[in-house]
């Protein structure tokens, strides 16, 4: 299973265009969604889209500026959640910027999803869980004979 | 069945409950034999069953007296839902970008 995101763009522009991109909150807004980024380490602000019925998201993204490093990179918290102020989602947004002779690449990782990293099992996951679903099935059969669960 | 589809993010993000999930992950065991791994009153252990089932991320079995947990696979499916969301969700807003920042260096030009 995928545990985070990682997306890799090349641009054919130079980092300063894309960072202007990627820091301006008017500039943001046209690609990315409405916001009142600023680019100091700590600000708190938001992304506000529609909201994702699917996902039970509100559309509003909760984020804080968590790291700046001018046309390097740039990291921010994001959250969200059903509304009410409660968080379901808790996660890590970094992009860095590197150059190159023709232009930027411009890496995203989106990760932290509740520590699913931390969370081994999902390895094991699928052969796992039918193994177990095999094993009580056997339990009941032991039991009641040909018992269906 | 109606799947509470909310709240997989919280069920694991408490690392009781992650425990849990591995060992259930090894063997399917029953509410009190998993309690034996956790320093935890028995209404604590249901307590955190309780949030991994309305998750989806075990089911419970009664076998006469004993309630056995098994690890479900829905709860696991819908932290992917949102991760696939969301890469989704970039790819579509990056390629906007590239059109901007594309649309941006003609009109220099």
């Amino acid at each position: 299973m995928t545990k985070s995101i990682h997306h890799k763009f090349f641009l054919p522009h130079p980092p300063e265009m894309v960072w202007d991109y990627l820091t301006n909150a008017e500039l943001m807004a046209q690609w990315l969604m409405k916001n009142d980024f600023q680019p100091i380490v700590g600000h708190d602000f938001q992304f506000k889209t529609n909201p994702i019925p699917s996902l039970d998201i509100d559309g509003i993204m909760y984020c804080t500026v968590l790291e700046i490093v001018p046309l390097k990179k740039l990291s921010y918290s994001w959250k969200a959640g059903p509304g009410g102020g409660k968080i379901t989602l808790d996660t890590l947004v970094v992009w860095k910027l590197q150059p190159n002779e023709k232009g930027t690449d411009l890496l995203l990782e989106h990760s932290g999803f509740s520590e699913i990293e931390n969370l081994k099992l999902y390895e094991g996951m699928t052969e796992g869980w039918s193994k177990n679903v095999q094993k009580i099935a056997d339990r009941l059969n032991a039991k009641y004979g040909t018992a269906q669960i | 069945m109606v799947q509470p589809r909310f709240d997989a993010f919280q069920a694991i993000a408490d690392p009781s409950r992650r425990k849990m999930l591995r060992l259930l992950s090894k063997d399917s065991l029953t509410i009190n034999s998993l309690g034996e791994h956790f320093d935890m009153s028995r209404p604590a252990v249901s307590k955190h069953i309780k949030i991994l089932h309305a998750a989806g991320f075990i089911s419970i079995q009664d076998i006469g007296r004993e309630r056995h947990c098994t690890l479900k696979p829905d709860g696991f499916h819908h932290l992917q839902e949102w991760i696939d969301y969301f890469d989704k969700f970039w790819v579509s807003k990056l390629k906007k970008l590239e059109t901007l920042l594309h649309n941006k260096s003609l009109n220099k030009k």
